[in-house]
């Protein structure tokens, strides 16, 4: 994940270079570290410097960096040529390189031809079979094709061999739930949690699981998420004040007739400080939709 | 005897400066020498997996309250079951890192090359020193020492009454073997700093024993008491908006 000094540093250069000034190089330094995806940004300026023969000789050995990173920027902006040239260069310069096959392999699956591309991954993968990259481009395939079930079941290879990949975990979770298959879900973000407690984003993302599952106790679970979203993001966020209030009035619905239990101790109060919270936020937002907020908790509350 | 001798300036010229020149030098080409002889280290799919059946270990001991008590369960379950648990290691297979370590032909040429690359210099200059610079002072420790360092820092001088701070060659000689790892790592950059003493440390210990460690991550799992953190989380929830709304 990127801090937040890295993320204003990475704002800062990138506006400095869109508007004319320096520090191209730099930039693209930073991008590389952080592994983010600026691919026009990328592509646009990447290409000025390696097209100017001046600037490229300046740049000295990494100059072959700068090809396979403007290389994989061409790529996810579908500009299929500069790609070419650009493996072209670095076949070259370096053949029987399994670097360079990685992107050879790349620039087929960008290209759609999924059966040669798979191909040539099989063979990559037989000289480095613990290739994280690989694997990863394997489950893409299988998303980019529209076949989930065989993502998912990459993914679950991949996951028994490398269970310590966060992102991994996450892009699981995403596909199980537009699957719908919620308690799967739930699993996976219940891995992130607990390799990163303290990040409101998977708290709030296994509250909405449990809320989608429905059932007395996960709704109840699910309050309870969503108050830890709450308590760690200082009341800001919108989503989990919504969550609370509906899911107290779905417990309250769901619980109708029985006896009101503990749980209800501390809940009244969060639930009305929840719904003053978010008009708040609303009047001080959007006050143009405050009205339809009041009359949606108002329905809530009754009902 | 407290007698101060005066020590020609020449010796520091000619003896104590190209000492440590020459050591310099050594540590630099031995560098280089590594770096071209380093073999791709190719990982083992069964080490990489216990690695990150560690670190998921690890994940679940630090994250154990925050997760649903069932959720809880059926983890630590997965991990310590008897039968095929991740962290179960049945115990006659512990694998032993020695054996494998003899077993392994790559591992093996590795640990002889960095012990080689290692021992070859030091006892090149060793000699060197001994032949060249032996028998006469070379220096002054500028704090007093007891007798019993006399033999040690004293080699080639043969008269006893020289007072135990004026030493010898050798004793600077291996003043600047353990000493110039703080110089390595300013000139070839931090990581490459390992200096003599680290290199000889990592001599005693072999490789990555994860059968112990698997095992003492099981314990840790057993050991855990559950205690749901998260109603304590309504409450601050409730504080927080409290605060906010205010």
């Amino acid at each position: 994940m990127v801090m937040k000094t890295e993320e204003r540093e990475l704002n800062q250069l990138e506006n400095q270079v869109e508007n004319g000034g320096g520090g191209v190089w730099e930039y693209l330094s930073l991008v590389r570290k952080l592994k983010v995806r600026r691919s026009e940004i990328v592509l646009k300026h990447g290409l000025s410097i390696l097209n100017d023969s001046g600037k490229r000789s300046a740049l000295g050995p990494d100059e072959w960096t700068l090809y396979e990173q403007v290389a994989v920027a061409a790529m996810n902006c579908q500009s299929l040529a500069v790609a070419q040239n650009c493996i072209k260069v670095l076949q070259k310069k370096f053949p029987e390189s399994k670097r360079v096959g990685k992107l050879e392999a790349l620039l087929i699956e960008a290209k759609g031809m999924w059966e040669e591309a798979e191909k040539a991954y099989s063979i990559l993968l037989e000289d480095n079979p613990l290739d994280q990259v690989i694997h990863k481009r394997k489950v893409a395939m299988a998303k980019a094709q529209g076949k989930p079930s065989l993502a998912i079941e990459h993914l679950n290879k991949y996951l028994e061999v490398f269970m310590a990949d966060q992102d991994a975990w996450r892009e699981l979770a995403e596909i199980y739930v537009s699957l719908q298959m919620y308690k799967q879900a739930a699993f996976c973000y219940e891995e992130l949690i607990l390799s990163q407690p303290t990040l409101p984003l998977y708290h709030l993302a296994y509250a909405d699981v449990l809320y989608t599952i429905g059932g007395l106790e996960n709704l109840i679970a699910a309050r309870k998420y969503y108050a830890a979203t709450i308590d760690l993001t200082g009341g800001k966020c919108t989503r989990a004040l919504l969550g609370i209030c509906l899911c107290g009035s779905a417990i309250s619905q769901l619980s109708r007739g029985r006896n009101k239990e503990d749980k209800d101790m501390a809940a009244q109060e969060l639930e009305s400080l929840a719904a003053t919270g978010l008009e708040k936020e609303y009047k001080q937002k959007s006050p143009a939709k405050l009205n339809l907020l009041s009359s949606a908790l108002r329905s809530l509350k009754l009902s | 005897m407290a007698e101060d001798l005066v020590l020609d300036t020449a010796i520091r010229d000619w003896v104590l400066i190209p000492l440590s020149v020459v050591m310099v030098l050594i540590g630099i080409l031995r560098y280089f020498v590594s770096k071209l002889m380093r073999s791709s280290p190719s990982p083992d799919a069964k080490i990489v997996k216990e690695g990150q059946v560690i670190i998921r270990a690890r994940n679940l001991k630090a994250g154990a309250n925050f997760i649903p008590l069932r959720s809880f369960r059926t983890r630590r379950l997965y991990f310590s079951n008897e039968e095929n648990g991740l962290l179960h290691v049945p115990k006659g297979q512990g694998t032993n890192p020695q054996a494998q370590m003899f077993s392994d032909p790559n591992m093996a040429m590795d640990m002889m090359k960095k012990n080689l690359s290692m021992i070859i210099p030091q006892t090149l200059t060793f000699a060197w020193v001994n032949f060249f610079f032996s028998g006469f002072v070379a220096a002054k420790i500028p704090f007093p020492l007891t007798q019993r360092f006399r033999s040690m820092l004293q080699n080639g001088i043969d008269l006893s009454t020289v007072d135990v701070s004026y030493v010898s060659s050798r004793s600077w000689y291996f003043l600047n073997l353990f000493g110039l790892r703080g110089l390595f790592s300013l000139i070839l950059g931090d990581e490459n700093a390992i200096d003599d003493t680290q290199r000889m440390m990592q001599m005693g210990g072999f490789g990555f024993d994860a059968s112990k460690s698997l095992g003492a991550e099981k314990d840790g799992l057993d050991i855990i008491q559950h205690d749901w953190a998260l109603p304590r989380f309504e409450q601050r929830a409730e504080s927080v908006l409290r605060k906010l709304v205010k």
